[in-house]
């Protein structure tokens, strides 16, 4: 990413969002880059827009990808999803706007809402000020799933989505087993195992609609009263809703809190009766198991792409190296679930 | 021969420092990779201490499980290479069907638990006590 300097990316964004709000006059207050997200930065600022005399402030987040080298339409196919989230009443930010134009600055970005809140899902299972939050939010997020597998994604024009054919598990299933070849610099008899399993069941697809894709505690946004947004719409994807309820059961969301498989909150049985009162599906326990099998390998195969990351030079870093000694944990889940 | 302290002391010194003086120095995203660092020297540290007889005794299971003679090998290098060898053959074996079902399934997965399990000894042990403490907790009568 060609370095811009703060007061440059200030005066490119000022008549960025000047001209695409129609405003007289944009102020940008305490631009500043947020820790984290190595895929995609993201920027907070405080913007003040005038109209006809008129000035309204809101607290905003900027998303842009890393790199020139990477363009893509996927922010606009993100910004698009989140506002179809957002005109369903689903808890998202709004959105505001998106520019996949790489002489605005110099990647592709889109501009939202800033939520404040909590994100690290450590504080929100081990602090006294989450505990409330903690028992309120299994059912929540149920509910806001089945929300998210409602939106019809002809009404909100969403035809970008990639379809995954009639069978979208096999088509995940297989996706995931090239990446994992491509990845893989050492066998893992353990993932091999997982993938003979997983090909052996393969579910029918009950339902076919919008799946989120990441969803995950580690993308809510939280308060102590519970579930403030979701966050992180970029893998959202046509396919099998069962996809997001066995990815939120995923071993490595519990952050040791084993007890409690769905994100270290509460139970299976719980969380997937929520899911059924609120969308009025069954949800079949033989498919909700495949689909955590799939995730746990998913998540297994996404520790080796990210120690890739690390070994093959893109991107240097302590952490992206570490991760790479996480695979085994997933690993050890996969022959748990499977033998 | 080189002096005192060893590799694994020097390292653990090292990550001692970080947890003690470092981390509760910094904050937020520094003060995470600050962990991550402590963590890091603690994985060598152990891999230091623990490669040798975890990978000499993975070489004996894999060459036993996939029906070959026992090598006879010393450096650490020829173990690796005779370990990754031995999990290529397996991983073939396995996406052939071979260890879908029958009796080989069960040697298989024993197999290759134990493997992982040995990562996670040099990686992540707390993981491991943990992930054992529940399997335990859940099947408490049939176990020995």
């Amino acid at each position: 990413m060609e370095k811009m300097e703060p007061g440059e990316m200030v005066r490119r964004l000022t008549g960025f969002i000047r001209s695409e709000g129609r405003f007289d006059s944009v102020t940008i207050e305490n631009l500043r880059k947020m820790p984290g997200g190595a895929s995609r930065e993201i920027w907070s600022f405080e913007c003040a827009m005038e109209r006809g005399g008129e000035t309204s402030r809101r607290a905003m987040v900027l998303r842009r990808d890393p790199g020139a080298h990477n363009i893509s339409t996927n922010r606009r196919h993100e910004f698009m999803v989140i506002r179809a989230a957002f005109e369903e009443r689903i808890p998202v930010p709004e959105v505001f706007w998106v520019s996949e134009d790489p002489a605005v600055l110099g990647s592709a970005f889109f501009i939202m809402e800033r939520i404040d809140g909590e994100t690290l899902a450590r504080r929100l299972l081990r602090d006294d000020t989450y505990a409330r939050a903690r028992e309120v939010m299994p059912a929540q997020l149920a509910e806001i799933l089945a929300k998210i597998h409602r939106i019809d994604p002809v009404k909100h024009k969403l035809d970008f989505l990639e379809e995954p054919g009639d069978n979208a598990a096999l088509t995940e299933v297989r996706r995931y087993q090239e990446n994992f070849r491509v990845l893989a610099l050492e066998p893992h008899p353990a993932f091999e195992l997982a993938f003979r399993w997983l090909l052996k069941r393969v579910p029918k697809m009950a339902r076919k609609t919008l799946v989120h894709g990441d969803y995950r505690i580690g993308n809510v946004v939280f308060g102590p009263e519970g579930v403030r947004s979701i966050l992180d719409w970029e893998l959202a994807h046509l396919g099998d809703p069962m996809e997001d309820v066995g990815w939120m059961c995923v071993r490595a969301w519990r952050f040791g809190n084993d007890q409690k498989p769905v994100g270290g909150l509460g139970s299976r049985e719980d969380f997937f009766h929520a899911y059924e009162k609120a969308s009025g599906a069954a949800v079949d326990p033989e498919a909700a198991r495949f689909w955590e099998v799939f995730g746990n390998l998913r998540w297994g195969i996404i520790t080796i792409g990210q120690a890739r990351t690390h070994i093959d030079g893109f991107l240097k870093s302590v952490e992206l190296a570490s991760i790479g000694r996480r695979t085994a944990e997933t690993e050890l889940e996969l022959l748990n679930l499977i033998e | 021969m080189q002096d005192r302290p060893t590799s694994v002391e020097l390292l653990e010194a090292a990550a001692d420092f970080v947890d003690r003086e470092l981390v509760p120095a910094t904050e937020g995203a520094r003060q995470f990779q600050a962990r991550v660092v402590a963590n890091v020297m603690r994985i060598v540290a152990r891999e230091i201490k623990m490669e040798d007889p975890l990978v000499r005794s993975e070489v004996k299971a894999l060459a036993r499980l996939l029906g070959h003679d026992a090598p006879h090998l010393h450096s650490l290098d020829d173990l690796r290479a005779a370990a990754a060898g031995m999990g290529e053959e397996l991983t073939a074996k396995i996406r052939a069907g071979e260890a879908d079902d029958g009796g080989w399934r069960g040697e298989v997965l024993a197999v290759v638990r134990q493997s992982v399990e040995d990562k996670l000894r040099i990686a992540n042990p707390r993981y491991l006590e943990s992930d054992l403490a529940i399997r335990n907790a859940a099947k408490p009568q049939k176990e020995i």
